[in-house]
């Protein structure tokens, strides 16, 4: 199910009236052209999952944060934002959790460098 | 002075050894102090040996095979690699406090060991006030337990020390309770003569079955047996307050905590189950050997077996459990046992 | 009184693996707790994107490293979703007579490591040991290999069941019937371990949910909730699983579930033994090109040992586009300071232990 990034908390707040209400996973694909941040709901009464994608501009990525609705979405939140550089708003997400890195390119992200270009010696002089 | 005498049986040593010359007598102490220790030594390592193999064997394993014949050099090569390593005092640490605790623990437990009778005579210094001496010494180990750990600047020694004194606050009084009850019996402070005043059907034992699970008890948490090991809470305090403690002191801190366990062991069978005494077959000494050893057994299973408590319980079952069961024990024996058995 | 602020970890005796846990403790009580993950952290889902599909599996497999073959088959089982593969009967019921087999195995070991956890002299854990590796022969005799099996091809397995496979393994199983009683019986009357566990980190209901914590963490906590039934993938509604749930959510009722666990996975892999049909069980040759996905978007629920994983995987051809995965550990370890506030310093690590995290999990 596509949602706008504007509906999102309704939407999230609407369907864990509804019965969705456990957060099962976070996540993001980086489709280039546009990032596609992707939430997973579940229904444990009649054991149905809805997956949410919002989609994101790669010049204005953030996504309003859900840990009001979802406590669970706290560590989720904060990978997307340290794998993927989408910023979280509305509470701090920036503490690194999986990398000891320091942030320049988010790694998950498909513009990240796999391989450094490899530098001797004789080229850093 | 029967000591020379029996010393001189013992070890076959020349009579003039026995003799009531004064530098004799320093002589024959001297000589004592050191065939004491070094048996004391053999039977803390032998017991330590005894602990890995039964442990071992509780937990389907064979326990240490290759050192030695059935593993019995495993510790002393542990030592030789303890002993070869390199030994770090923490910065933060206060050097001289740090470096000071386990040997005066060795210190104090080699005390005990000569204060304490092995046969008729067998004894360095048979003290009117015996008993209570030993128990005072006793009760200084967890306070350098304490200072080890404070001095060693670590954050889980300090957990470690605060358990300690706690434990020493809770489980001092149900020691002390049942030991006056013990005394009570006998009419003394004398080991040797807490000894004489049992009997083969007469053991303290027998008599005081209350006192001697509270004894048992309190001991356990005296000497940091499992289920008490709250000071060197290997899953949660690392090692407790032996966390910084490295190679030599390691070494000796290990050696303590199964010399202590047999030194429990003896004071044990000495307080109740009538401590050199026994059918003539074997000398007087073996006797409290093999009770100490029956006790160390039973120790060791329980530690092979059992789950660690939590402080607050600890000290909620000394509170609530061991001392009224001691105040009991020390009522019955007033009232009941002292009249009426004796 | 004074917050002191304690470092339990990366090197502690009992932290499961690389976790630092940052705790406050005043007095003995614990105010906060803070965990630090990430020291093994390998970029399991960049990797993936990487590699041929099925140059996967071996990475899949060292996620989990105590129930490798659980992480292989949901893996491969997306796979065969995106490709839009169908696995056999006899495959199906060979694949859950492993996948439970493992999940005995992983259980014995979180088992052996929670009894060490709250004190004991590595007896338990010696015992639990002992069993785990019974069961590990019989995945040794059916995969050639005793920790990481790479046996699932899509379609099917490498290889078909030894000859002897079934008798050992039932034979194997009566033992464990017997066996699991005994400890049982060893840990629940000794009254030190009931009173070490019973209301200690206690999830209700609710917070279960708030928190997400999955598998026998959630179904301890009152939510009867399993993939195996709700969501039953192979042959599961066939053998007549019953997920098994308790109420109090409490550090004893996640070991008692897994314990019964145990038990229901021995009836399954007995059952399916019985019921195991004939037919071909080989999966494809891993070859070079493997087939192209018809689905772009694939996403596989499973229920591991440790608790529910989901992979949701976006396919190109010939490798993964993106490979995402939700692994239990990480967000059962999120929970912890939620249990462990409040409770004594010793009781942390019977939280830790009854959390039964794998820090490869948890860290991907």
């Amino acid at each position: 199910m596509k949602v706008d990034r504007d509906a999102l908390i309704s939407t999230i707040g609407k369907m864990k009236s509804e019965g969705f209400d456990y957060l099962l996973k976070i996540t993001a694909v980086d489709y280039v052209d546009h990032v596609d941040s992707i939430y997973i709901l579940r229904n444990f009464d009649t054991s149905k999952d809805e997956i949410l994608e919002v989609t994101l501009d790669p010049a204005d990525l953030w996504v309003p944060t859900i840990i009001g609705m979802h406590p669970s979405a706290d560590w989720y939140e904060r990978e997307l934002c340290e794998m993927f550089g989408i910023a979280i708003k509305g509470r701090n997400a920036s503490r690194l959790i999986l990398e000891k890195w320091d942030g320049v390119d988010p790694p998950s992200r498909k513009s990240f460098a796999w391989y450094a270009p490899y530098k001797t010696i004789d080229d850093n002089k | 002075m029967n000591l020379q005498n029996d010393l001189a049986n013992l070890l076959n040593i020349p009579y003039w050894m026995s003799s009531t010359n004064i530098i004799h007598n320093i002589v024959g102490i001297i000589i004592y102090i050191i065939v004491i220790s070094i048996a004391f030594s053999i039977f803390g390592y032998m017991v330590g040996w005894l602990e890995r193999k039964l442990i071992a064997r509780a937990q389907y394993r064979h326990g240490p095979t290759y050192v030695g014949m059935w593993g019995l050099l495993q510790n002393m090569a542990d030592l030789i690699k303890l002993l070869s390593k390199e030994d770090v005092i923490p910065e933060n640490a206060d050097r001289m406090l740090f470096a000071a605790s386990l040997p005066l623990l060795l210190a104090l437990s080699i005390f005990i060991v000569l204060l304490l009778p092995y046969s008729p005579g067998l004894q360095a210094a048979n003290l009117g006030f015996g008993l209570l001496i030993v128990f005072t010494i006793i009760s200084f180990m967890p306070l350098l337990l304490f200072t080890a750990a404070f001095s060693s600047g670590n954050k889980f020694a300090d957990i470690s020390a605060q358990r300690s004194v706690l434990i020493l606050l809770s489980y001092e009084l149900p020691i002390l309770l049942v030991v006056v009850s013990v005394a009570a019996l006998s009419g003394s402070y004398n080991l040797a003569g807490i000894v004489a005043s049992q009997s083969s059907s007469h053991y303290f034992a027998l008599l005081l079955p209350i006192g001697l699970v509270v004894f048992f008890i309190a001991m356990l948490a005296e000497f940091e047996r499992p289920p008490f090991d709250l000071r060197e809470a290997d899953s949660e305090l690392i090692a407790g307050w032996l966390t910084d403690v490295s190679a030599p002191y390691y070494a000796l801190a290990l050696f303590l905590d199964y010399a202590r366990m047999f030194l429990g062991s003896i004071i044990i069978s000495i307080l109740f189950f009538g401590g050199w005494l026994g059918p003539s077959i074997l000398p007087p000494f073996a006797w409290i050997i093999i009770k100490a050893l029956i006790i160390s057994v039973f120790i060791i299973i329980v530690r092979a077996t059992t789950f660690r408590m939590r402080i607050d319980r600890v000290l909620r079952f000394g509170w609530v459990w061991l001392i009224p069961l001691s105040l009991l024990n020390l009522i019955i024996t007033y009232i009941v046992i002292i009249p009426f058995v004796k | 009184m004074t917050v002191t602020r304690i470092n339990v970890g990366p090197v502690h005796p009992s932290t499961h693996g690389v976790i630092r846990l940052v705790v406050d403790l005043e007095g003995d009580t614990i105010v906060n707790v803070e965990p630090h993950i990430g020291f093994l952290h390998r970029g399991v889902e960049k990797l993936a994107e990487s590699r041929m599909y099925m140059q996967i599996p071996p990475y899949m497999e060292k996620l989990d490293y105590v129930a490798p073959m659980s992480y292989n088959e949901a893996y491969v089982a997306t796979v065969e979703t995106a490709m839009g593969i169908q696995v056999s009967e006899r495959s199906q019921y060979i694949r859950v007579i492993l996948l439970e087999l493992q999940r005995i195995a992983s259980h014995l070991l979180s088992l052996g490591t929670l009894c060490n956890d709250i004190g004991q002299t590595f007896t338990a854990f010696m015992w639990a040991f002992k069993d785990r590796d019974i069961v590990l022969d019989l995945l040794q005799e059916a995969t050639g290999s005793r920790m990481f099996y790479v046996n699932m091809r899509l379609g099917g397995l490498r290889e078909d069941l030894p000859a002897d496979f079934s008798e050992h393994t039932l034979n194997t199983m009566d033992y464990l019937e017997k066996r699991i009683p005994e400890y049982v019986a060893y840990l629940e009357k000794n009254p030190i371990f009931t009173e070490r566990m019973k209301g200690i980190g206690v999830i209700t209901r609710d917070e279960a949910k708030q928190l997400g914590v999955t598998g026998p963490v959630l179904r301890a906590s009152g939510v009867n909730y399993d993939v195996r039934r709700s969501n039953a993938y192979y042959v599961y509604s066939k053998l007549h699983f019953t997920p098994k749930s308790l109420q109090d959510g409490d550090n004893f009722s996640r070991y008692k579930v897994r314990i019964l666990e145990i038990q229901e996975s021995v009836r399954l892999v007995k059952s399916a033994l019985k019921a195991l049909p004939e037919g071909n069980a080989k999966g494809m040759q891993v070859k070079l090109r493997s087939p192209n996905p018809v689905n772009r978007i694939s996403v596989v629920n499973r229920e591991l040992p440790k608790g529910e994983c989901m992979m949701y995987m976006v396919a190109d051809p010939q490798k993964p586009y993106r490979l995402s995965i939700r692994s239990p550990s990480f967000i059962n370890l999120a929970a912890i300071n939620h249990m462990a506030k409040g409770e004594r310093f010793a009781d942390l690590f019977g939280i830790l232990g009854t959390l039964d995290i794998i820090m490869g999990c948890v860290d991907r």
